[in-house]
């Protein structure tokens, strides 16, 4: 047993469950296939690698309700080093 | 004229027919005059969480079927006044219903009463369709876990693509102290995850076991957290503002933390 297993049972359950939550209600909501939804998300990675330092797993995909509506967000980290090129 | 709200959450055992029996009952002790409607055919339970069994004579299949009349099958509740339950049939199936066949009993109850509660059943079929077919309002209930919330997702687009506006989300049997030790999906996250107006938050209460065996809905225990809770969403379905607290936590030390943060 290392030392991070002692600390790993205090794994907060809550953010594992929105966690979870989020990415299967993503998939409820958009109605297409796991690999039309990672094909989308690795080509928009593609496209926006030409203008930010980004790695292939830092783009993130989610769909929220809007009143009636849904919207698609997609989420990437960005900070004064990863400034448009 | 009054409003049709269904009480619904697409996964079973989340609360729905406790929710409607106190929301009803609580509706009628603040002075509205309200309608329960039983709309899980072949699987009744209302009349039994309400301690109403043993009146129940018609149905709403023998209103639709024309046997009796509404006002007829509508049982009157013991111990509240202007409290009417209409009761599902038990020896039927959820098909032997139409939607437009629930829609206009619902219509005819909202003339004469100001709340028309229809308690849905579990799932995304026929049943359901027929609870929502009259419906203008939704109350969508969940506990704080993954699958309910999931569910209530999906019933949630299923009412907006019916063309119902008003959806609100009570979110049941929420444990503060299990939420303060991130053991819980917090209420801030659920809201964040559905993106749908709060109407209440009703703490777990284990007094909920002990009313339903007796037949006796928890608001008339009015001091039980679960019944102040049911008591303030109903007030707040009456169009008063009535806040929603934070969840006090519910273990002795929790209390006690409370208790001193309180004196600041």
């Amino acid at each position: 047993m290392d030392f991070r297993s002692l600390f790993s049972r205090k794994t907060k359950t809550s953010d594992i469950a929105t966690q979870r939550l989020q990415l299967i209600l993503t998939q409820d909501r958009f109605e297409v296939s796991e690999d039309s939804m990672k094909k989308l998300q690795y080509e928009l990675t593609e496209v926006l690698a030409q203008y930010f330092e980004l790695t292939m797993n830092s783009v993130s995909m989610s769909i929220k309700r809007e009143g009636n509506s849904y919207v698609l967000l997609a989420d990437f980290p960005y900070s004064k080093s990863n400034k448009l090129r | 004229m009054g409003k049709v709200i269904v009480i619904t959450s697409g996964k079973g055992g989340v609360g729905k027919t406790t929710s409607t029996a106190n929301l009803g009952t609580a509706l009628a002790m603040i002075g509205k005059t309200v309608v329960i409607v039983d709309a899980d055919v072949g699987l009744r339970n209302l009349d039994v969480v309400m301690g109403l069994e043993s009146r129940v004579v018609f149905t709403s299949m023998d209103v639709i079927e024309k046997r009796c009349e509404l006002s007829k099958a509508l049982v009157k509740d013991r111990r509240v006044d202007d409290l009417m339950l209409l009761a599902a049939s038990q020896r039927n199936r959820k098909d032997d219903i139409k939607p437009e066949q629930m829609q206009d009993v619902c219509e005819k109850l909202k003339e004469e009463y100001d709340f028309v509660l229809v308690d849905s059943p579990a799932g995304i079929e026929q049943g359901f369709h027929n609870a929502a077919a009259g419906a203008d309002e939704a109350v969508i209930i969940t506990t704080p876990d993954v699958s309910a919330i999931r569910d209530a997702d999906r019933i949630i687009g299923l009412l907006q693509n019916q063309g119902i506006d008003s959806i609100n989300l009570v979110l049941n049997r929420l444990s503060p102290s299990l939420v303060k030790k991130k053991n819980m999906i917090s209420q801030t996250d659920v809201l964040d995850v559905l993106n749908i107006d709060l109407l209440g938050v009703v703490p777990e209460d284990s007094g909920v076991i002990a009313s339903t065996n007796r037949g006796v809905p928890l608001v008339h225990n009015d001091r039980s957290p679960g019944a102040e809770a049911y008591m303030r969403i109903a007030r707040r379905m009456t169009g008063e503002r009535v806040p929603i607290p934070e969840m006090r936590d519910d273990n002795f030390f929790g209390q006690i933390v409370n208790w001193f943060s309180r004196k600041k």
